[in-house]
């Protein structure tokens, strides 16, 4: 036996870490934040123009969950957020609930879609595993446009309660402090999944998913819980939307540019972590908004797609990649 | 006083010679002066609705120039605020709170068609703000909203009034069909149009032998047909939307058809360029439409309207005849307008309650508009396209081309039977 004896390696400082309740409590501030300075702003446009980005957040975080942690491409964006939207309105009819309760049974319904879309398609992988969500979107459609109690192909008319929740001074603001909460909310839940063991086993699986399940991690169950929460989140995005426009019908709910702007959105911020689709959703959907109301031609259109391409080319790793990288 | 010199006399002389040389019409109309009056307001310039977004603009336009050339509203310039809802319903609400708080429009119109005018309704009725709508189909059944007013000629009793056109000209025919196809696209316009024509032929007792409704992702039309073929109807009422109204005429076509009437709210040959497409598929069609230059159906600047749109939708490349959007969208503006005129001021309620108490002279005709805001008498227009040849445009422009068979008022011709798809 060798005298020759290894020298230690001195302690590395540990590197400072936000904790999951700090996290949690820095969202929640953040979110009120928020909420106060647009309610100083006092502007409708203002409250519109932040619930639309804010629902591109909670989109965008959502897909994540499943399609860049897990590595797993979602096409069916718009099917779980129509899901959402939809349950407001048969929630709504049937049991004449407020916003609140319905959102909370759009997250089961989406829950429990995302769930059994799990368990029907989690063998496939790939581009099959994106086409098979790709059928949900339109079996889904199928069902919504023929089933008349939701209105059916024709649409169906949410009128907004008369009476504005305190301390709200408009059903806009109201509806955007809802948004703001479940933005805030989305990211707590994508970063606390991030930096625990279920984040570790879907980088895992994402990596190299015969060497994980090799490894011990228990790839189907973890993939059916991405796909749960995934889904729920996605419908919670789509709650709120009929009683943003009052009126939803299956072409507008189901519209390519929700599962489209999804998939862009952490593909523009990154999507290795948290803070990647809530870049990319508050980049591009500000610039959707920015541009409509702006350039007000079918020129806006293009603005996703030719973003998208060129943070493909330049940054393929989307702009978090680009800070770490220089890092 | 001041005594005249002879060359301030002459002067004097020169520009009383000039003011009585100058026309009365354009010393009255003297430039718009002050802040504009802006009309706000969502349009479809691209997307599926686009086709109809870009002449009903253009239209909006028209009437702009034409106000401001004549002195403008109350003496002031108007000025059009538009932005582009990319045909998506979503879009809407942002857009109309960016008109109304951050723009500042003093008035505010809809955009084209029922999905866009619906989601626009709660930010309108938050401000409490009179809405002219351009062509939408019950919207304001839910929201019973008291200062919305629609220019659609369908009227608000759809389920009895939309398809009597159609049955009252079948079953003037000798002999008296007896039974009946439905056949319509699974869209709101089109599931209440259908409705229409269900109570109605049960009301004239004719056996329904085929009645389907086909989702709006069907491109293959040829087994409807054969299916409505194999049922043996007399009569065939079809309501669908362009893309579907070119598959259904085209395999109507292929398959050699001979129904004794077909037609119904087929929109599509509405759209210059399908007129050109189809050309002789069209005769003895009989279609639901708004207009047709037929000289029963002339009013005060209807004419003058098209022929300054028609050279500058050839410039822009827009719909090229603008027979079937921008005369109502123009009556839209017109409808605002006289209601301003009256009122002399910008006073919502004081403009919801002139449109529910007057009358108005568009280039659509005569309106008015009840409780719910619908046009108190329906103009629903069921013409029939005759002597169609080749694909040229000169024959759609003038008369005789597409003749009107209802309502009686309006007649132009006599319906021609049966109809065969152009064989």
């Amino acid at each position: 036996m060798s005298d020759a004896t290894i020298p230690a390696t001195p302690a590395l400082p540990r590197p400072w870490r936000i904790g999951h309740g700090a996290f949690w409590l820095g969202s929640a501030a953040v979110a009120l934040l928020l909420i106060a300075a647009l309610r100083a702003f006092g502007s409708e446009y203002a409250y519109f123009a932040a619930t639309f980005v804010l629902q591109y957040v909670v989109l965008a975080t959502a897909w994540n969950i499943l399609g860049g942690y897990a590595g797993y491409v979602n096409f069916g964006a718009a099917a779980f957020f129509a899901a959402g939207a939809y349950t407001t309105v048969a929630i709504g009819k049937a049991l004449g609930l407020s916003l609140l309760p319905c959102i909370a049974f759009a997250a089961v319904v989406g829950g429990a879609l995302g769930l059994g879309t799990g368990i029907l398609t989690l063998r496939l992988r790939g581009a099959y595993f994106a086409i098979a969500t790709l059928c949900l979107s339109v079996v889904l459609q199928t069902i919504v446009v023929n089933w008349s109690y939701v209105g059916g192909s024709r649409g169906a008319y949410v009128i907004r309660p008369r009476d504005v929740p305190w301390p709200f001074d408009s059903y806009s603001g109201f509806l955007c402090a809802v948004m703001v909460v479940l933005a805030a909310a989305s990211i707590a839940v994508a970063r606390s999944i991030e930096k625990s063991r279920l984040g570790l086993g879907l980088a895992a699986l994402r990596d190299d998913e015969a060497a994980a399940e090799a490894a011990g991690v228990p790839t189907l169950r973890l993939k059916l819980v991405a796909t749960t929460i995934s889904g729920a989140m996605m419908a919670v995005a789509g709650a709120p939307l009929p009683l943003l426009g009052s009126y939803v019908e299956p072409n507008s709910a189901f519209g390519l540019a929700y599962a489209v702007n999804a998939i862009a959105m952490p593909l523009i911020g990154g999507t290795g972590s948290w803070a990647g689709p809530l870049i990319g959703a508050v980049l591009l959907a500000s610039l959707q908004q920015a541009a409509t109301v702006t350039i007000s031609s079918a020129a806006n259109l293009m603005i996703v797609g030719v973003v998208l391409v060129v943070f493909v080319c330049a940054a393929p790793h989307g702009i978090i990649g680009l800070f770490r990288r220089r890092a | 006083m001041q005594s005249l010199s002879r060359r301030d006399l002459g002067r004097a002389a020169l520009a009383a010679t000039a003011a009585a040389t100058v026309p009365a019409t354009a010393r009255a109309q003297a430039a718009p002066s002050g802040p504009p009056i802006r009309i706000g307001y969502s349009m479809s310039l691209s997307g599926g609705l686009a086709g109809n977004g870009r002449p009903a603009l253009l239209a909006h336009r028209i009437w702009a120039e034409e106000v401001n050339s004549k002195g403008g509203l109350l003496g002031r310039p108007v000025e059009l605020v538009n932005y582009d809802d990319q045909s998506t319903g979503a879009q809407v609400p942002g857009i109309y709170t960016k008109l109304i708080d951050v723009d500042k429009v003093d008035l505010v119109i809809s955009g084209y068609a029922t999905a866009i005018i619906a989601p626009a309704m709660p930010i309108v009725m938050q401000r409490n703000m009179a809405f002219v709508s351009l062509f939408g189909t019950g919207v304001n059944n839910d929201f019973k909203y008291d200062r919305y007013f629609s220019i659609n000629p369908t009227g608000s009793q759809v389920k009895e009034t939309f398809a009597k056109g159609f049955m009252d000209i079948a079953m003037a025919m000798d002999p008296k069909p007896r039974s009946i196809a439905l056949v319509n696209l699974d869209s709101d316009f089109h599931q209440r149009t259908a409705e229409s024509a269900r109570f109605l032929a049960r009301q004239h007792g004719l056996r329904v032998v085929y009645d389907r409704a086909y989702p709006p992702s069907t491109v293959d039309f040829a087994p409807i047909i054969r299916a409505v073929q194999a049922a043996r109807p007399d009569i065939v009422f079809v309501g669908s939307y362009p893309p579907d109204t070119a598959g259904l005429l085209r395999a109507a076509s292929e398959l050699r058809v001979n129904f004794q009437m077909m037609g119904g709210p087929m929109i599509g040959p509405h759209i210059t360029a399908q007129k050109l497409q189809l050309g002789p598929i069209l005769n003895n069609l009989v279609v639901w439409d708004v207009y047709a230059p037929e000289p029963t159906l002339q009013f005060p600047g209807t004419q003058a309207l098209i022929e300054r749109y028609q050279p500058l939708a050839a410039k822009e490349g827009t719909d090229a005849l603008g027979h079937y959007v921008p005369p109502l969208a123009y009556a839209q503006m017109q409808v605002l307008e006289q209601a301003v005129r009256r009122v002399g001021r910008i006073d919502q309620a004081a403009l919801a309650a002139d449109m529910h108490a007057n009358g108005f002279d568009t280039v659509i005709g005569p309106l008015r508009f009840d409780a719910l805001g619908e046009w108190t008498e329906e103009r629903n227009l069921y013409t029939q396209y005759q002597g169609v040849q080749g694909n040229g445009i000169d024959q759609f422009r003038k008369a005789g081309t597409q003749v009107i068979l209802y309502p009686q008022r309006y007649k132009s011709g006599d319906l021609r039977k049966p109809y065969t798809a152009g064989a």
